[in-house]
């Protein structure tokens, strides 16, 4: 569905070298993470799909379409939420959407809008102009804006940057049924447990290079080899009581709670030296480790 | 197979409709505003001038100040449509939804620059109508007088949409619009015979672009014109052709558009 080969892309001003032979391969339907910090070329990579930015080097093939020869069949093919909340000061939210499907060619889109309007929860802003929208209303426009054109990829770069933790909840649950109608969904986000609960596959870029690139649950098994467990008790902790449980790196929170790291086949083991101690904890939890402290282990190497 | 030069007809449509809309929301300050100031112009400089040796040989200064001011009042409403869409794209930081739509490089600059035509000639066709009350409906060659308003207005549509891609906010714009275009256009032969000028400035006159844009609109609708109209009426289609050419160069070039 999308093909990324060896694009490679320095800006004129500063002669910043932003992507260095990417190549990225996403497959229809798939729903994708793109993580990275800010400046690691995420963004610059989306405005070359979008056409906003030209490559330096490589190909890209968007739905069988060569964005070199065929850019204009490209655009039909995608749909694009952008980071910026950019919006025109004139129109109503109707508008807007009608103009919209009229520039990619389609006349009368009033059913497919309402329904858009309406999953979006914007059905009661149509008559609203942009402006008096509030954020969170302003970015489910701009999802409903990149998808009147019924893209078979829509690409958000950080569409839930700024938004309430209900609304944000209403869009993810948007997205999953998006994917589940067929849509490929390619999702930059500076939440990562966004990424975790929505993506099927995590890609990880740095330094304008692809660092990782697994499925999702590869990725997290790849990282996992560790638990962590934590050990809760009813009063204060000296780290040095714990030395018998030096090979698992313990570690305080907050003064009463010991953080160890063990690997699945040593759990028994440790769970056997607390036993032995007889010390007194309220609780125990063994936590998988989370595709933030993944990410954060994969960029710091 | 679809050409490439005209692609998607109904996203051409569309974005001209935009273009047009845009400034039919807001008609007060579009086109009633300078459609005031060119009736105030005709008040003005019309009944303080009438009697004055002024204008072209027995033509009453009123007749030949209306094709002035209408020209003046389709540069200055052709400039400014598409010069302010893109800088106000730019502020609102939409002018990038523009790589994302379907619709080719020619479709995308005609609407631009139709959208600024159609304004300009609106205004012009308007200032004529507010006049007939000074000086009576009569006009030489009405569709001619028609064509030369949507040839200026298509000259600077083609300037706008340069200087809106060029630009980066209203200031500049409104600087471009203050020190280039509105001296070259009070200088253009708007309000005076340019053979009254004195010395070198009457020669210095025929390097101003507006001045066959005039004089065209002038011969239109008077039927006399300072000079040939025949070379006019080239000079007139030289700028039309090379102002619309180096805006879609720029364009393609993605100045102000693209990411560089």
């Amino acid at each position: 569905m999308l093909s990324v080969r060896d694009v490679s892309m320095t800006y004129q001003k500063g002669k910043k070298e932003a992507l260095k032979n990417i190549n990225l391969e996403i497959a229809e339907g798939e729903f994708t993470a793109l993580l990275g910090q800010n400046g690691a070329g995420k963004s610059t990579l989306i405005n070359i799909l979008a056409g906003n930015v030209k490559k330096t080097q490589g190909s890209v093939s968007i739905g069988g379409y060569d964005l070199d020869k065929k850019e204009l069949e490209t655009k039909k093919i995608i749909g694009i939420v952008p980071q910026d909340t950019g919006y025109d000061f004139v129109f109503t939210v109707d508008e807007a959407l009608k103009k919209q499907s009229g520039y990619f060619g389609i006349k009368n889109n009033k059913a497919y809008i309402d329904e858009v309007l309406e999953a979006l929860y914007l059905t009661e802003k149509r008559s609203a102009r942009i402006r008096d929208l509030s954020g969170g209303m302003r970015r489910r426009f701009l999802i409903a804006k990149a998808l009147v054109h019924k893209p078979k990829i829509l690409i958000l770069d950080e569409p839930t940057a700024g938004v309430d933790i209900e609304m944000r909840h209403t869009l993810y649950d948007f997205l999953v049924k998006l994917h589940q109608s067929g849509t490929t969904i390619i999702l930059t986000t500076h939440y990562i447990e966004e990424a975790e609960k929505l993506c099927k596959r995590i890609v990880i870029i740095d330094g304008g290079k692809i660092i990782a690139d697994e499925p999702k649950e590869e990725l997290m098994d790849a990282f996992s080899r560790e638990s962590i467990i934590e050990v809760h008790f009813d009063q204060a902790l000296n780290l040095a009581d714990f030395d018998f449980l030096s090979d698992y790196h313990p570690h305080i929170e907050d003064k009463t709670r010991l953080q160890l790291k063990a690997s699945k086949k040593d759990l028994s083991k440790v769970f056997r030296q607390l036993s032995e101690k007889n010390l007194e904890f309220t609780n125990l939890v063994v936590e998988r480790p989370k595709l933030e402290d993944i990410y954060l282990n994969i960029i710091k190497h | 197979m679809k050409s490439r030069v005209f692609y998607n007809r109904v996203g051409f449509a569309t974005l001209l409709n935009k273009e047009i809309h845009r400034f039919m929301k807001v008609p007060v300050q579009t086109v009633l505003a300078p459609l005031i100031s060119n009736i105030l112009y005709m008040l003005i400089f019309g009944g303080m001038l009438q009697t004055r040796e002024v204008g072209i040989d027995g033509i009453s200064y009123l007749n030949f100040l209306v094709p002035g001011l209408a020209t003046m009042g389709a540069i200055f409403a052709a400039f400014q449509n598409p010069a302010f869409s893109m800088i106000s794209q730019k502020f609102q930081n939409t002018i990038q939804d523009l790589n994302s739509y379907p619709i080719s490089l020619a479709e995308k600059i005609l609407a631009f620059v139709f959208g600024g035509m159609f304004r300009g000639v609106l205004v012009g066709i308007l200032t004529y109508v507010a006049t007939i009350f000074f000086v009576g409906y009569e006009v030489a060659y009405p569709i001619f007088f028609v064509l030369s308003l949507t040839a200026t207005s298509f000259v600077f549509a083609s300037v706008g949409l340069i200087a809106g891609l060029v630009l980066d906010n209203f200031e500049k714009m409104n600087f471009a619009l203050a020190i280039i275009i509105t001296p070259l256009t009070y200088l253009g032969g708007v309000f005076f015979e340019v053979s009254k000028l004195p010395g070198f400035l009457a020669n210095l006159i025929y390097l101003n672009p507006i001045f066959p844009l005039v004089n065209v609109s002038r011969y239109a609708y008077i039927g006399v014109c300072e000079g040939n109209i025949v070379i006019h009426v080239l000079l007139t289609m030289g700028l039309l052709i090379s102002s619309f050419l180096i805006a879609a160069y720029i364009f393609k070039k993605g100045v102000g558009i693209k990411i560089v």
